[in-house]
């Protein structure tokens, strides 16, 4: 007894677990999941944000699975696209994809996955890519629909404002969200006193705001880029503007408030998915530092959105679902709680199906979540 | 509200001025179109922040020495992309430009990420009141920092023994060699004035509009349609381009603010868009009836 | 020799060897490739190689940097994807308004565009494909604006379908094998030859009576139909369009792809299309990094190859396995044209009327009421001392030049407002001061070009000849039948640039009288040759005039001129101060004080 029983029973215990680790290992999953995101091209921010919150959640994974995973770059345009996908699939069946978030983009890309049926999960908020009948997109993303309709709720509702002068850029996101706004304000009986598109390399801003302080507003509503959302807010400041500013999602990636002065983000909110920044829970906090761990840099909305769909993917994975098919049943049936929020998909594969209004004070860079739709 | 406007047009025409300039000098001594020129742009801005980034000091302190640096690379650059194709026809040199300006936009995108930035400020940030307007430090940093270098860089061209040399191997290269200038040397020399007046643009630039990797296409199409504008081969033209193009961006699209009345009869002729279809076919328009743009000569060959 | 022999012949010349393999190999390569992304990729080459094999002819044939190639191409792009997606027309239609809608943008650009001059020309076309941009961008209605239209349906002619993948390849690739053959036939002949001289030298061109601008505007529209093509062609192949067909990134791959493939050569279409869509995708491996990998290669591939690959094989070859010169034609006379034979006008009109001729240049008076008149068959003389006018005065005749007042008459027809190279074909030929040949083309080949006006030559001629051009045949048979009659028939196969100057003198003169003119205009003929060279060209001329060919020879050379000349006049500072026999000339004391001194005293 005493010391020989426990140590046959440790003996004991040594060898179930040498003879379960093989057992162990042949149970463990391995999955493809190739990232095509735009790394070069002017959509290479956002794409590096979709990046890096992939690689991240692959290296999160749990235990047990093995992902093969590999990031080809997509390029500006939808030729790109759609060359990426398609070598991503000539080497290994992917069980999903992670895709570019850039709307003309997912648009090429979606036929060939339809064919392919493999599920492509992405951060795009153009309205479109839901909207074609394809059952293997999965958009982790408050889509144009859900983000203008918290952006224009936080406007007409918290704020009360009624006279909105309205500048968004030309590009397809620009453009997807300005029509999404429209049709939001006019539900509600209301059309702006102003509108102006801004192509992205238009630098100074005098004659937007200009146009928009003639035109008599009480709220200013943007739908930017980062960069532009930034030069538009600092020189609104120093033309004393003096009207509250509710921005798109390009306001709220991290990159555009480092360029502002806290002076300049007074009286300056954004619509978003999440904000990381802003922290709200330990697993929020713990990616915050991660990401920045990790990357060196700080982590946007879509790298939130990013990492959540690959964990949902992974999760799935974890769960049986090692088939594309399955993982498309996983998706779009089951639903999963993120670092942003729980997503659950809708007929059309839209997971987000809330957004956040952040706003900045005029004393730091971080904002606060300032009011959560769902 | 006018001067305000016209006080931004300037500030960004000195600034266009500049990168418009540099192009033009190395064109003529060329006559090669530097496509890599708006990316040098871009890389005198990150040069800017990263040197900002150690030596926390005024832009305008390391403005000579971000200069200094941008002229290094604008002489090695003309070692790879000019020199092994200096006897080929021109369109050679554009694509070896092409090149080198896809190698600096992805290198800066490697290294760098691609976040827009914000670059040093030549002096202060703050505003300064003057009776009812209000002009940012800035703005008036860059119109005179940019007067300064136009200035020298006229003094250098037409008042200094280098100089004359200089203009002499860009107006006709086989006649300067003949007199004993060293033309490889003079075009070397070009190139790095050329880029450091691009650098000085990238950092004026940089803090005001911000940076990112990928502007540099942008301002190569405005030093091209500047120079065009002013006269292919004209420096006191390229500044001219540069003006109006400035003014197309600034001044115009705010025409129905100075002008109410405008905004009744034809509000879609001044939105930013507009504008620039509005540029572009005053553009076509000058060239057309004014081949030789605003201050070219009229050239006839001899048969 | 045998068609068999013939063909044989053909494929050993050149780098045709390599070429003839490497197209049984891109024919083979699709049947090895496994995966989707393979054939994609082949087909975007496809796509590519044909804008670029259009971009040929106006960026490489006629020389000019147009910057619009990535607009027809992206308008192309657009009317597929609009009409097939918003109307659901088939590709009988969208194909065909595909093409008929980029040629109808160019023919509407072209007329105010083609004048200008390289760069001014670069960047109006620059400017009107960034205006077309910016109406995609905005006019979301039709366009979709900068999110485009998708769901572009797969390529449907009358009823078959393109298949994804082999199919949409096939179709692709058949286009460019089309587009290659008709590439061929337009530039081989003696349409190509025209397009060179137009392009190296315009101004011989015009004296040759060659409409360059005709050329140029045919090949822009060209142009514009290849792009067109390839514009629709990418639209079924990505199922999307978008605002970046219209971007300025496509443009650059297709000049790119054509410097760097070779700007007139067919096989760098391809070759160019090969390197440059596939260098990114052989760089993958490397991320972030790839596209700097890719532009190292390219700054490489230029600064090895400025003239293209293809251009270097060739020179390679030339270096390490020389070839057999071509076989030289036989000579033949050429049948006489229609104006040679009739004289129009009374026994007494003279062939060469100028009356009262103004010209000034700036501030300058270059030629100050200037009238004289040349007989037929008579050779004139025209002297002067240097800037007095001579060669303004020729520049004027030949239509260079407008004067601003005064008229020119020949045989009786007021030609002062006629385009240049009409009057060359009106019978009215030249030679220059400086020697105007085109260095990169054979002596033959310089003179037989000059024959473009006899042969009925033009685009539809060239595409529609067989195997060979029976218009170049003709036209290098009478080219060297003119070369014996001038003695320089021995280097006709030798490069016009590296001849002594005065047999490139004697092939200048050839190539003028391969116009059959009735009035041939000499400037400085004897410059260069040696006493007894002059001799002989002296006799060769008057034999000419004696055949009824009225000479004007404005000469510097006295004891050459004054036994030659019939009548002279000279000029000074742009006035006709002297007319009369040589000898009346020669004797006049404003003739020697307008030259400080007889230039005979060096002979006396």
């Amino acid at each position: 007894m005493g010391i020989h029983t426990n140590f046959s029973r440790n003996y004991a215990y040594v060898l179930v677990a040498a003879l379960a680790a093989p057992a162990a290992a042949l149970a463990q999953t391995e999955i493809t999941l190739p990232v095509l995101v735009p790394v070069t091209g002017f959509l290479s921010l956002e794409g590096t944000s979709q990046r890096n919150g992939a690689l991240l959640a692959i290296k999160n994974a749990p235990p047990g699975i093995k992902i093969n995973s590999s990031v080809t770059d997509t390029g500006a345009s939808p030729e790109g696209a759609t060359t990426a996908l398609e070598r991503a699939l000539s080497r290994g069946k992917p069980v999903a994809i992670a895709a570019s978030m850039l709307g003309t983009q997912m648009l090429a890309m979606m036929p060939i996955a339809l064919e392919n049926k493999i599920p492509l999960t992405t951060v795009s908020g153009t309205a479109d890519i839901t909207e074609k009948q394809n059952p293997y997109v999965f958009r982790f993303f408050p889509g144009d629909a859900v983000a203008k309709a918290a952006h224009v709720r936080y406007v007409t509702e918290e704020l009360k404002k009624k006279r909105v002068a309205l500048v968004y850029q030309t590009t397809a996101y620009g453009q997807g969200g300005r029509a999404q706004i429209i049709e939001q304000l006019k539900k509600l009986g209301l059309t702006p006193v102003m509108e102006e598109a801004l192509d992205v390399s238009v630098k100074d801003m005098s004659a937007v705001i200009g146009k928009v302080q003639a035109s008599n507003p009480d709220v200013v509503m943007i739908h930017l880029h980062g960069g532009p959302s930034a030069l538009f807010l600092k020189q609104a400041a120093a033309a004393k503007l003096n009207l509250p500013v509710v921005a798109g999602s390009g306001m709220s990636q991290p990159s555009t408030a480092a360029l502002l002065e806290p002076a300049e983000l007074k009286g300056v909110c954004a619509e978003t998915n999440a904000a990381p920044l802003a922290g709200g829970s330990a697993d929020m906090s713990n990616f915050l530092a991660q990401y920045r761990a990790e990357f060196k840099t700080e982590p946007d909305g879509f790298a939130v959105g990013q990492y959540d769909a690959t964990s949902m993917v992974i999760n799935a994975a974890l769960n049986g679902a090692k088939t594309p098919e399955d993982m498309r049943k996983a998706l779009a049936t089951t639903s999963y709680k993120g670092l942003a929020m729980t997503y659950k998909a809708d007929a059309k594969g839209n997971m987000a199906n809330s957004a956040v209004i952040i706003c900045y004070d005029d004393k730091s860079r971080t904002p606060k979540i300032a009011k959560r739709y769902d | 509200m006018l001067l305000q406007i016209s006080l931004n047009a300037l500030a960004l025409g000195a600034a266009y001025g500049l990168l418009a300039l540099g192009f033009v000098m190395i064109l003529n001594a060329t006559s090669a179109v530097n496509f890599a020129h708006g990316d040098m742009v871009m890389v005198g801005a990150y040069l800017a922040i990263a040197l900002h980034g150690v030596f926390n000091i005024p832009g305008a302190l390391l403005l000579p020495l971000v200069m200094a640096l941008m002229a290094l690379l604008g002489f090695v650059f003309s070692w790879f992309a000019y020199f092994p194709l200096k006897d080929r026809p021109p369109v050679s040199v554009f694509i070896s430009t092409i090149a080198i300006g896809i190698v600096f936009q992805n290198s800066i995108n490697a290294v760098q990420g691609a976040e827009p930035r914000k670059g040093p400020a030549l002096l202060g940030e703050g505003q300064l009141a003057l009776g009812s307007l209000t002009i940012s430090e800035q703005s008036l940093s860059i119109i005179g920092v940019a007067l300064l270098l136009i200035v020298a860089q006229y003094y250098l061209l037409n008042r200094t023994g280098i100089g004359r040399k200089l203009r002499a191997t860009a107006q006709d290269r086989p006649m300067a060699e003949a007199l004993g200038i060293r033309v490889n040397r003079m075009i070397a020399l070009t190139f790095a004035i050329g880029s450091a007046l691009a650098g000085a643009a990238g950092l004026m630039l940089s803090n005001t509009f911000f940076t990112s990797p990928t502007d540099g296409s942008n301002y190569i199409l405005k030093a091209y349609i500047a120079v065009t504008i002013g006269g292919w081969g004209s420096l006191p033209g390229a500044l001219c381009g540069a003006l109006i193009i400035a003014l197309f961006e600034v001044v115009y699209p705010s025409l129905p603010v100075l002008i109410p009345a405008l905004k009744e009869i034809a509000p879609l002729l001044f939105t930013q868009t507009t504008s620039t279809i509005v540029l572009y076919i005053g553009l076509l328009c000058i060239m057309f009836f004014r081949p030789q743009g605003l201050f070219g000569e009229k050239v006839q060959k001899r048969v | 020799m045998s068609g068999i022999a013939q063909t044989i012949n053909w494929s050993k010349t050149g780098i045709r060897p390599l070429l003839i393999l490497c197209v049984l190999l891109l024919a083979i390569w699709p049947f090895t490739m496994t995966s989707a992304y393979q054939i994609r990729i082949f087909t975007i080459v496809g796509i590519y190689a044909l804008l670029s094999l259009g971009y040929q002819f106006i960026f490489g044939h006629v020389g000019a940097l147009a910057l619009t190639q990535g607009t027809f191409f992206g308008v192309g792009a657009y009317v597929t994807g609009i009409l097939s997606t918003r109307y659901g027309w088939g590709g009988e239609y969208t194909l065909m308004l595909s093409v008929l809608i980029p040629i109808a943008l160019a023919a509407m650009i072209a007329a105010p565009v083609l004048r200008l001059d390289s760069h001014y020309f670069a960047l109006a076309t620059l400017g009107i494909g960034q205006v077309l941009l910016l109406i995609a961008v905005a006019w979301q209605e039709v366009t979709g604006g900068s999110n485009g239209l998708s769901g572009i349906p797969a390529l449907k002619f009358l009823g078959m379908e393109a298949s994804k993948g082999y199919g949409i390849m096939a179709v692709v690739w058949g286009f460019v094998v089309a587009g290659a053959f008709l590439s061929w036939r337009i530039t081989r002949g003696l349409y190509g030859a025209a397009l060179t001289i137009s392009r190296e030298n315009p101004i011989a061109a015009l004296a040759i009576g060659i409409d360059t601008a005709a050329l140029r505007y045919a090949m822009f529209l060209l142009s514009a139909l290849f792009a067109g093509v390839a514009g629709a062609l990418y639209a079924h192949t990505i199922k999307v369009v978008s605002v970046e067909a219209l971007e300025f990134p496509i443009m650059v791959a297709c000049l790119t792809i054509t410097v760097v493939g070779g700007r007139t050569h067919i096989a760098g279409a391809i070759l160019g299309a090969i390197l440059i869509i596939n260098l990114p995708e052989w760089f993958r491996a490397m991320e972030k990094y790839y596209l700097i990998a890719y532009g190292v290669a390219l700054l490489v591939m230029i600064v090895v190859a400025p003239l293209g690959l293809i251009g270097l094989l060739e020179q390679l070859r030339v270096k390490l396995w020389p070839e057999q010169p071509k076989q030289l034609p036989a000579a033949s006379a050429p049948v006489p044209a229609p104006h040679a034979e009739i004289m129009t006008g009374t026994h007494g009109t003279p062939l060469l009327e100028v009356k009262d001729i103004h010209k000034r240049f700036g501030g300058v008076r270059a030629l100050n009421g200037v009238s004289f008149s040349i007989a037929q068959g008579e050779i004139f003389g025209l002297i002067g001392p240097n800037g007095s006018g001579k060669t303004t005065m020729l520049n004027i005749i030949t239509g260079i030049y407008r004067a601003e007042a005064g008229s020119v008459f020949l045989l009786g027809d007021n030609i002062s407002k006629k385009p240049s190279f009409q009057i060359a074909r009106s019978g009215v030929a030249r030679t220059f001061q400086n020697i105007n040949l085109v260095d990169d083309m054979t002596v033959l080949d310089n003179v037989a070009v000059a024959r473009y006006g006899f042969e009925d030559a033009g685009l539809v001629q060239a595409a529609s000849a067989g195997w060979h051009d029976p218009a170049w045949q003709r036209a290098r048979a009478n080219a060297m039948f003119i070369l014996q009659a001038l003695g320089v028939d021995l280097v006709a196969n030798q490069m016009a640039g590296g001849l002594p100057y005065g047999s490139k003198r004697k092939v200048e003169i050839a190539r003028a009288l391969a116009l059959e003119p009735r009035l041939l205009l000499l400037d400085e003929p004897a410059a260069g040759l040696n006493e007894g060279e002059q001799h002989d060209l002296a006799d060769r001329l008057r034999t000419f005039a004696k055949n009824g060919l009225s000479i004007l020879v404005i000469e510097h050379n006295m004891p050459f001129l004054m036994p030659l000349a019939q009548r002279m006049a000279c000029l000074d500072h742009g006035e006709l101060i002297a007319e009369g026999t040589p000898l009346e000339i020669r004797n006049n004391p404003l003739v020697i004080a307008a030259y400080l001194g007889a230039p005979e005293e060096s002979t006396v």
